[in-house]
């Protein structure tokens, strides 16, 4: 069985709750939250290992604007971040996972929605092998 | 404020004028010619003659001038094209006055000339121009024919064409004169009624243009909410079905298992045809290219694998033949890989087991051709224009297979024409259809 925590920001329950089912009968330990407010409140309880993190909720942005804010924050900035996003694909958005210019978005993996089942569970695992 | 032609326009209307005084430089040249040497009439050739010269000359500092202004697809201001107009048309019929002169005055039947101008002026500048215009025109020859009357300027006799007695007669200057400038002041008034009308029409056309952009806009805006809308509750219907399905809460008997597979299925269709509706919006609304340069042969190789398994499966003979010089362009990949696929899947779905799929790459006048020719169920005659449409599926296709979004072609076709190139299909007489598409290797700013 895995270890880990996982804290998932989304505000779509039913995608939470598919994915908590599908991580938690992998082992891990899940937590879920439905905007950045409770995530970060999550975030200081519960100390997670790795967060799933969705980037439209109220706002179109709030998901790239939390991973922004964590990625400066001391505390958290060690946390692997994987975003899943309805948009990866021709949004003109041009990703990049490495810091040095403004379309910098300090994440370690984007995962187009749906996320299938074994794809979720192999990123995660490889992310937390990682940190 | 009259609604006067774009400047872009009056730009192609400025060489035209170039172009029509070259005829105008010719004929002169050639009637002084003909009319002395055949026709016998006695001609003051040399001013003649200098004149065609200074007009040639006059001409290509004109041609160069507006190169220079409209340089590199720089668009002058409307005031300055205006002006060089305005100043083509006063000096052209300067010199046709001057000609007039040389070549017996009102004894010369090419006074009608001024005819020409009229029109001229009237299409290309505002109605108070195009009557000041034909004021200085009458202005002009009145003032000659009169000074020639009263022997102030010479008079060139044309020998041998009309009578001697004609250029000092004040009945027959006056008369002419009369008519001459009805009938310039008529041409003026016709002329700029018509093209009035026809400026209205343009101008009510563009705006009704501009009307239906918006209300695309805001249909393709919609169309994106709600596409972004059904995609998510679709994803979440597709994250619980799987779940179930993969058995992670729990076993399923054989007919659940079959029931929910079947379910899921269907979200999986519904979510690829959401996708590319959501993309092909998508494209629509932003208009820009993500241009880099990439190797296209990578891309159609690409292509090529992504379709091979499903072609080597119902035992399509794939063919390819890439022009050796067919590599680097300029473009966006990602889409143009896509566009490869798509097309190539259409050819491979389409066509009967143990068919045959060939594609044919080539470069022309730096045009990459990408041709796709297969031996499948082909586009009825009928058909050929509208495939390109969104939604639209012949009915030969749709009764081949049912799956299919009838968004691929729309797709292909939004993406080739950003780039500037063109997309068509065509029948093939031996039975199934091609589909070609050009790319420009450099695209240029214009498209996309």
């Amino acid at each position: 069985m895995a270890q880990g925590r996982i804290l998932i920001i989304d505000d779509d329950p039913d995608i939470t709750e598919a994915m908590t089912v599908v991580l938690e009968n992998r082992g891990y330990e899940v937590h879920g939250a439905q905007d950045s407010t409770e995530g970060m409140e999550r975030l200081k309880q519960d100390r997670p290992d790795l967060i799933v993190l969705d980037v439209m909720m109220r706002t179109s942005q709030e998901g790239f604007d939390l991973s922004r804010e964590l990625k400066h924050n001391p505390d958290y900035k060690n946390i692997p971040i994987l975003m899943l996003t309805a948009v990866k694909q021709k949004t003109g958005l041009d990703f990049k996972t490495e810091a040095g210019d403004d379309s910098w978005l300090p994440v370690e993996e984007f995962l187009d929605k749906p996320v299938k089942p074994d794809v979720l569970l192999e990123k995660v695992e490889s992310l937390l092998q990682k940190s | 404020m009259e609604n006067l032609l774009k400047s872009t326009s009056l730009v192609q209307r400025a060489y035209w004028l170039i172009r029509l005084r070259w005829i105008a430089i010719a004929i002169l040249a050639v009637a002084t010619f003909v009319a002395q040497r055949f026709m016998g009439v006695s001609l003051p050739v040399t001013a003649l003659y200098t004149i065609s010269a200074v007009l040639l000359v006059y001409n290509f500092i004109l041609y160069d001038l507006l190169r220079y202004w409209t340089w590199a697809g720089k668009e002058p201001s409307s005031a300055r094209i205006g002006g060089i107009l305005t100043f083509q048309i006063c000096a052209d019929l300067f010199i046709l006055a001057t000609i007039l002169h040389f070549s017996g005055g009102i004894e010369n039947p090419f006074s009608f000339f001024f005819v020409f101008h009229m029109i001229i002026a009237s299409i290309l500048r505002s109605k108070w121009q195009s009557y000041l215009q034909a004021t200085l025109a009458v202005f002009l020859f009145g003032g000659l024919v009169g000074l020639e009357a009263l022997g102030w300027i010479p008079h060139y006799h044309l020998a041998g064409f009309i009578g001697r007695d004609v250029y000092n007669s004040w009945t027959y200057v006056l008369g002419f004169l009369f008519v001459f400038t009805t009938t310039l002041y008529l041409v003026v008034y016709m002329t700029t009624s018509i093209s009035e009308q026809l400026r209205k029409q343009q101008g009510s056309c563009e705006q009704a243009n501009a009307l239906l952009q918006e209300k695309d806009q805001l249909k393709n805006e919609y169309v994106l909410r709600l596409t972004h809308d059904i995609k998510g509750h679709l994803a979440a219907v597709q994250s619980c079905l799987d779940i179930v399905f993969r058995e992670m809460v729990g076993p399923l008997n054989d007919k659940q298992k079959d029931l929910i597979e079947r379910a899921h299925r269907r979200t999986s269709k519904c979510m690829a045809f959401i996708t590319a509706l959501l993309r092909l919006t998508r494209m629509r609304l932003t208009g820009r290219l993500e241009v880099e340069r990439f190797s296209l042969r990578n891309c159609i190789f690409n292509a090529l694998a992504s379709v091979q398994n499903r072609a080597q499966r119902k035992q399509i003979d794939l063919t390819h033949r890439i022009d050796s010089s067919v590599d680097q362009i300029l473009g966006e990949a990602v889409l143009i890989e896509e566009t490869l696929t798509n097309i190539l899947f259409n050819a491979v779905k389409y066509t009967p087991d143990g068919g045959k799929v060939d594609m044919q790459v080539d470069e022309d006048a730096g045009f990459i051709r990408v041709s796709v020719t297969d031996t499948g169920i082909g586009v009825p005659q009928g058909d050929l224009a509208r495939i390109f449409e969104e939604f639209y599926r012949a009915d030969n296709a749709r009764a081949a297979e049912r799956d299919g979004t009838g968004l691929g072609l729309a797709f292909a076709k939004q993406v080739v024409e950003r780039h500037g190139g063109r997309i068509w299909a065509r029948q093939n007489a031996q039975g199934g259809s091609s589909f070609i598409f050009t790319l420009p290797k450099e695209p240029t700013a214009s498209a996309g």
